[in-house]
């Protein structure tokens, strides 16, 4: 009986790793490229939830045309973000300022800000209570596998993250934009040497990285049923959580760490009462940070 | 106005220091509260308690964040812990505040050096994060260990600000103990970051490399910064414990350690009167705002970006923002041969 219950947490921690896993990707992307840190991405992820909200009480389109139509707005999030919070403390070109912790500083506190601003006013429009999601848009039709029990929404989920880390790994290797996005993580310096336009590759980092958490926030939404204005920061810190133990820039990293991350949260169900579950991502958190500083899947970095 | 900005700017103070900070007095004992017993309102004084008690942990913070240079995210948490002690030991154990605040104090600092042992070896954003999940890690304990700090339901019934027998009835008595406190704490802070262990701060936050290849134990420094900014932290729950007679978990959010920071970040990183003026702006600006609307967190998460963009060293900061306006607004007639190595 035990065993069931284990095998079913299991699964569930699996499907809400995998969302861990695609806003991570998001954060270590943007990591990678510009060096800073993206706080803002939690709302990227609760905007997501809202358009794609919006489009299935306006018009109830079926879920591959909700989820196109939300990987473009979270693609003009990420872009419209980058403008509006990144762009204008890049306002220096040499090499030391790239590196330079201020800058960084700057940006981490004006992500903040715009997340801060961008939830608030989401909840003046929206009002903060629970969005009501039509019936037939849950993602909870229970599925019975002998004496299993899944939800569609874990095989959508897991099928819409397998694509997209498989569409991602085709863009960043495969193509143009991947390889300025990969030059420019090498060495921004570098990328402007030899005439890459960087400014233009941070912003399709943004664009991707934006769509990845604006998808992530939309199933999980249709998911658990649950679309607030709020929803974005929890998810938000676990995915950076498991960048962090990632290695900072390590997709594989992040992707291994947000899995293992959800699977021992919802294991950790089992033995305590679900409010503690928050702090098992908290203690992975300080830990890795204290014994492995440069997370488990990291190779050594600059420390500056 | 701090020790490092008035050489730099080639000005005298322009006052006597004894006079400026008679003045301060007695517009902090006297101007204030006769302005608002005239007006008549103990919301009003609500509101300048609550400053007050911002003061302490944007001055405290600033000691960590400004001064160290340690990006914390989770004072919040420090915050939350000094007034949990202090409504714990008040409400369970009958202890006057003359032993709860100190008590909060100390055990929210305790706290600090114990979380800051292991991380005070992390840099920059690695510190940020850990202080974000150490902030965080003591808002899940606070909400969900119903046994003993009553989770979500908060505590309530705090008895009410007594010293040695005498208890404040009104609040201009109460806002006279909150402020005694919050001067008393700013001097001491001030006093640290005017020595010789303030400048050895700098050092660490200007290049903490060099600093410990100088001779000074950085660790060490940076342990003790965050330990006595967590005390006041701790100092600073106490008395909202004390004041507000009720205290639950959501008042020590991350939401709040963000609040605390952009009062410093507005104020200007490293200045003490900027933190002030930052505590002040943010508590104040928001309550005149209301009629208008829930515009609260709206207003300072704006403050905060348009003062990162515009004024990146703060109203007060240890560099003046006057040079970069020079360089901003320079460019009108400089000789336009486009973007070169500096400001855009």
């Amino acid at each position: 009986m035990l065993d069931i219950y284990l095998v079913q947490q299991i699964i569930n921690g699996l499907s809400i790793g995998l969302v861990y896993a695609l806003m991570a990707i998001g954060f270590t992307l943007i990591f990678g490229v510009l060096n800073v840190v993206n706080f803002a991405h939690g709302e990227v992820y609760m905007v997501g939830a809202f358009a794609g909200l919006m489009l299935i009480t306006a018009t109830a389109p079926p879920l591959l045309a909700v989820v196109l139509v939300v990987l473009a707005v979270g693609a003009m999030t990420g872009v419209g973000l980058e403008r509006l919070a990144f762009k204008p403390f890049r306002r220096f070109r040499d090499e030391a300022s790239l590196r330079s912790r201020a800058m960084r500083e700057a940006t981490l506190l004006s992500s903040l800000a715009v997340s801060i601003v961008a939830r608030e006013v989401m909840t003046l429009v929206f009002g903060s209570n629970m969005q009501t999601i039509p019936q037939a848009f849950l993602l909870q039709h229970p599925i019975r596998l002998g004496v299993l029990s899944i939800t569609d929404g874990d095989l959508i989920i897991f099928g819409a993250s397998v694509v997209m880390l498989g569409a991602l790994q085709y863009l960043l290797f495969r193509t143009r934009v991947g390889l300025s996005i990969r030059a420019v993580a090498n060495s921004p310096l570098g990328a402007q040497f030899v005439g890459i336009n960087t400014d233009r590759a941070i912003m399709a980092t943004f664009a991707v990285g934006s769509m990845l958490g604006a998808v992530a926030g939309i199933l999980v939404g249709l998911y658990s049923g649950t679309i607030t204005p709020m929803m974005g920061f929890a998810p938000g810190i676990k995915a950076f959580v498991a960048m962090v133990m990632g290695g900072l820039s390590s997709i594989p990293g992040a992707v291994i760490c947000a899995l293992l991350l959800g699977v021992s949260e919802s294991i950790t169900t089992e033995f305590l009462a679900s409010g503690w579950q928050d702090l098992v991502a908290y203690s992975f958190l300080i830990a890795t940070l204290v014994f492995f500083p440069q997370g488990l899947f990291g190779v050594g970095r600059d420390r500056a | 106005m701090s020790a490092a900005t008035v050489p730099e700017r080639g000005t005298r103070p322009a006052l006597p220091p004894a006079v400026t900070k008679g003045l301060l007095a007695l517009i902090v004992f006297v101007v204030v509260p006769a302005t608002m017993s005239a007006i008549g309102g103990g919301y009003l004084y609500g509101i300048a308690t609550m400053a007050l008690i911002f003061i302490i942990l944007a001055s405290s913070l600033n000691l960590v964040t400004g001064t160290a240079g340690l990006l914390s995210l989770g004072h919040a948490g420090f915050y939350g812990i000094g007034a949990y002690v202090a409504a714990i030991l008040s409400t369970r154990m009958g202890l006057p505040f003359l032993i709860t605040m100190p008590a909060a104090g100390v055990i929210a600092g305790a706290i600090g050096v114990v979380v800051a042992l292991p991380t005070m070896r992390l840099v920059s954003i690695y510190f940020a994060v850990a202080t974000l999940g150490i902030g965080q890690m003591i808002f899940v304990t606070l909400l969900n260990w119903t046994d003993f700090t009553r989770g979500p339901m908060g505590i309530r019934g705090i008895p009410p600000i007594t010293i040695l027998g005498w208890q404040p009835h009104s609040p201009m008595q109460q806002y006279m103990v909150v402020a005694l406190t919050t001067v008393a704490s700013l001097w001491i802070l001030s006093r640290l970051t005017h020595s010789y262990f303030g400048n050895a701060l700098r050092a660490v936050r200007e290049d903490d490399q060099c600093a410990s290849a100088m001779g000074l134990n950085v660790v060490q420094l940076k342990i003790v910064a965050f330990g006595t900014s967590c005390f006041f932290a701790g100092i600073a729950g106490a008395l909202l414990a004390h004041t507000a007679n009720f205290i639950s978990p959501d008042q020590f959010q991350f939401g709040e350690s963000i609040n605390i920071l952009a009062m410093v970040v507005v104020g200007g990183l490293g200045s003490l009167p900027g933190a002030v003026i930052g505590a002040l702006l943010l508590v104040i600006l928001p309550e005149a705002l209301r009629g208008v609307g829930d515009f609260r967190m709206i207003a300072i998460g704006s403050v905060m970006f348009f003062s990162i963009l515009l004024l990146p060293k703060g109203l007060l900061g240890e560099a003046s923002a006057l040079g970069l306006l020079r360089r901003q607004f320079g460019e009108a007639w400089s000789d336009g041969l486009g973007p070169r190595v500096g400001w855009r």
